[in-house]
């Protein structure tokens, strides 16, 4: 089992930090470039995500990101204390007809990794967590 | 991580050829490089994707904002992109029905406007 916790600032420029270390853990999983290109980009979906929700709440609240790899998968969670969950009920198109930047989130953090669950946190936020199933053997 | 941006006109297009990592950091910057293209009345335009190495749901917002912009003026906005990891994006948010995808700026700039 290895257990990584990187604590970033809410703010726009560590999304790419996140990017670098996650690529270092990866490659270090042994994982291939096609899935940790598919795991960059659903975790920065989650991170910008938490940085926007951070800049609209007007909080500086630091997000965590914390990795854990064992034998049958990789797991990412992403504790975001300013987000809430998905609204069902939320507009798919914003006025112009087009798919609004949270539904294209969304549909690239649910289609890039094996699973992903987005749950309120009774302390405040959301926690995403993305998973990658490892290849057996 | 910079964002690279150089802007040059073909054909009558304004062609922005974009380098590096488009993210939530990075995206203003190229939201307000096509902000100032459209204001200065440049209304058919290309992005060239070629090397971006990464980009995601912020950077799809500011092509999605151009790409209004631009159909105000009766303009066009045209992608220039033959990577696979890129194309992806575009493909899993529905959105290379909503962008022409070219192969090349010169294809793009034949086939647009």
């Amino acid at each position: 089992m290895v257990n990584v916790e990187l604590q970033i600032p809410a703010r726009s420029p560590y999304v790419g930090v996140v990017r670098l270390a996650l690529s270092s853990l990866a490659r270090t999983a042994g994982m291939d470039e096609e899935a940790l290109d598919d795991l960059k980009i659903a975790v920065s979906e989650a991170c910008a995500n938490a940085v926007l929700a951070g800049e609209e709440a007007g909080s500086d609240e630091a997000i965590t990101v914390h990795w854990i790899e064992d034998g049958e998968r990789l797991m990412v969670d992403i504790a975001d204390p300013s987000g809430s969950p998905p609204d069902p009920d939320a507009a798919e198109l914003d006025t112009g007809g087009f798919s609004s930047r949270l539904v294209m989130s969304r549909a690239l953090l649910e289609t890039l990794v094996d699973s992903c669950e987005i749950e309120s946190v009774p302390t405040g936020g959301i926690r995403t967590r993305l998973v990658v199933n490892r290849p057996a053997g | 991580m910079e964002l690279g941006l150089g802007v040059r006109n073909l054909d009558g297009h304004a062609v922005v050829d974009v380098k590096g990592e488009i993210d939530v950091y990075t995206a203003p910057k190229l939201r307000e490089k096509l902000i100032e293209l459209v204001s200065e009345g440049s209304y058919n335009v290309v992005v060239n994707l070629e090397a971006v190495d990464f980009l995601d749901s912020t950077g799809l917002g500011v092509l999605v904002g151009a790409l209004k912009r631009v159909k105000a003026h009766d303009g066009t906005l045209s992608l220039v992109c033959t990577q696979d990891k890129i194309l992806k994006i575009f493909k899993i948010t529905g959105l290379t029905k909503v962008f022409p995808i070219h192969d090349s700026v010169e294809e793009a700039t034949k086939q647009s406007g």
